[in-house]
């Protein structure tokens, strides 16, 4: 998977995945808000390491840590730990079919959620158990929509790059 | 062959050298930001504010849908707004009624308050804010579009219609973060309306209801009654409605009963809040100096109080003197607090 990719769907999609996360959703169905920003980072790890994941997932969660008033270095501190389980697993990942990647990644989100839960627990700063752990499902499920729909927008983009 | 595999290796693996360093160098940075930043250190307060600067599109962005969603507005009937201006009339009416016999007990008030020479009001300076729709879950929160240039401070009440909503725990230059009051970290002194009988108020956390859980057993409650801000800690301006009792536990065998109560606020709908400011200005100065002599005098008592009480403010240097002049309110008051006050740290240990 050495194909180049865009770096302005890089940066695109990781906006687009910050705005979606801020954005308000009915009351029903806020508990079941994926954590996309984990999901975008987590996909570029796995399939162009020659961005640079890492410092986009510290960036992004600076920027969530001041969105939500958590302490500076928490969110960061969660996103840098999915970019990077995700860039070890690469390999095991890319050799997998989907659906087994899809149940391979579970422990990754598992981990960032419990990481989160955790630093709130320890700056007291309290969250909502529901609104805390339902992304879980949601995240974990929504794993294979996002590697086909950033994929199809990446080889495209790249494609036609290459193309002259 | 051996260069083939060699490449081909690389572009399988393509795992970069210095990836685990990369990751320690990224958390060992969070982690320290992370216990700079709860330890109180004000020199993370640029980092802060830069982000939240260039966060001010994402914010703009995210209150699109809701802009575009009000747009709807716009084209409204004739006959809408003729029927909704008649009655905004008559509820103008109705109020100023009310609001010229307001001007007459205050008065009145003023006066009686002078003959105790204490010098508090429901006088409040206020400051509108519009809740942003950003989300904040998990969190319990709501962003306000004003901060740091509208002068707001960390630990300021925010109020709405009804009552007491929250306080800011976060102030940035252009947007401020406010807790909710059903949120288990916020306690509220008040004080029961019908009784005057003085108490906390905590959230349980579970976004709608509100607890009393030092109210002593033979207390004169009923549920139904309604809970006022009482203003003891400087924190809240005293007076705002604050909830409803819906609901008294008497476990058998206990000292205490607890209350359950809800928020009179209507936390989860509405767009606006207000600020306000708890810190009354300085008095204009009294005509008769023997009252301000006296007011002096309850000032000086009162000092001891106010340091007591957990200063609301790191920046506002103005606001430290500001904040003894509605700390003199429960001078009166404080009698008549006094068999609660004593009732409640042997509430702790269960």
């Amino acid at each position: 998977m050495n194909r180049d990719s865009n770096p302005l769907v890089f940066l695109f999609s990781l906006l687009l995945a910050l705005v979606l996360q801020a954005i308000a959703l009915p009351e029903l169905i806020t508990p079941f808000r994926p954590l996309l920003l984990a999901l975008t980072l987590a996909y570029w790890a796995v399939y162009a390491p020659e961005m640079p994941a890492l410092l986009a997932a510290w960036l992004l969660g600076l920027c969530c840590d001041v969105l939500y008033g958590a302490p500076l270095g928490q969110y960061a501190l969660g996103l840098v730990t999915v970019a990077y389980a995700a860039r070890r697993l690469s390999d095991t990942l890319l050799a997998f079919p989907l659906w087994q990647a899809t149940l391979a990644l579970v422990p990754v989100w598992a981990l960032y959620i419990f990481l989160m839960f955790w630093i709130d627990g320890l700056t007291h700063h309290p969250a909502d158990a529901l609104h805390r752990w339902m992304p879980l499902l949601t995240t974990s499920l929504l794993w294979p929509v996002i590697a086909g729909l950033l994929g199809g927008m990446n080889s495209r983009r790249s494609r036609r790059g290459i193309l002259p | 062959m051996n260069t083939l595999s060699d490449s081909a290796r690389k572009t399988l693996f393509p795992r970069g050298p210095g990836l685990g360093l990369k990751f320690l160098l990224f958390a060992t940075l969070s982690v320290g930001l992370m216990v700079t930043d709860h330890h109180g250190d004000t020199r993370l307060r640029p980092v802060r504010e830069w982000t939240a600067r260039a966060l001010q599109p994402l914010l703009w962005v995210t209150s699109l849908p809701q802009a575009t969603f009000n747009l709807g507005d716009h084209f409204r009937s004739r006959e809408d707004l003729l029927t909704e201006n008649q009655s905004l009339h008559q509820k103008q009416l109705e109020l100023e009624g009310r609001l010229l016999r307001m001007d007459a007990l205050e008065a009145e008030n003023a006066r009686i308050r002078e003959l105790l020479s204490s010098a508090a009001s429901l006088q409040t300076r206020v400051l509108i804010a519009e809740i942003l729709r950003v989300d904040q879950n998990p969190y319990r929160q709501i962003v306000l579009n004003k901060g740091e240039h509208d002068g707001v401070y960390k630990g300021q009440a925010v109020v709405d219609a009804e009552g007491i909503m929250g306080q800011v725990i976060e102030v940035n230059p252009g947007s401020s973060v406010a807790l909710l009051v059903t949120d288990s970290d916020i306690g509220v002194p008040v004080e029961i309306n019908r009784t005057g009988l003085q108490t906390i108020a905590l959230g349980r956390g579970d976004g709608q209801t509100l607890s009393l859980p030092y109210l002593p057993g033979n207390a004169d409650v009923k549920v139904g009654d309604l809970l006022v801000s009482s203003g003891l800690g400087g924190r809240y301006p005293p007076g705002y409605p604050f909830g409803k009792i819906s609901e008294l536990r008497h476990p058998a065998g206990e000292n205490f009963m607890e209350g359950i109560a809800y928020p009179s606020a209507r936390l989860n709908q509405g767009h606006q809040a207000l600020l306000v400011w708890a810190e009354r200005p300085a008095l204009p100065a009294e005509p008769e100096p023997a009252v301000e002599q006296a007011t002096d005098a309850n000032a000086g008592a009162n000092n001891t109080k106010t340091k007591a009480s957990p200063a609301p403010t790191r920046r506002d240097t103005t606001a430290a003197h500001k904040l003894e002049t509605p700390q003199k309110k429960p001078a009166p008051a404080t009698p008549a607090a006094a068999p609660v006050k004593p009732a409640t740290p042997p509430a702790k240990p269960r």
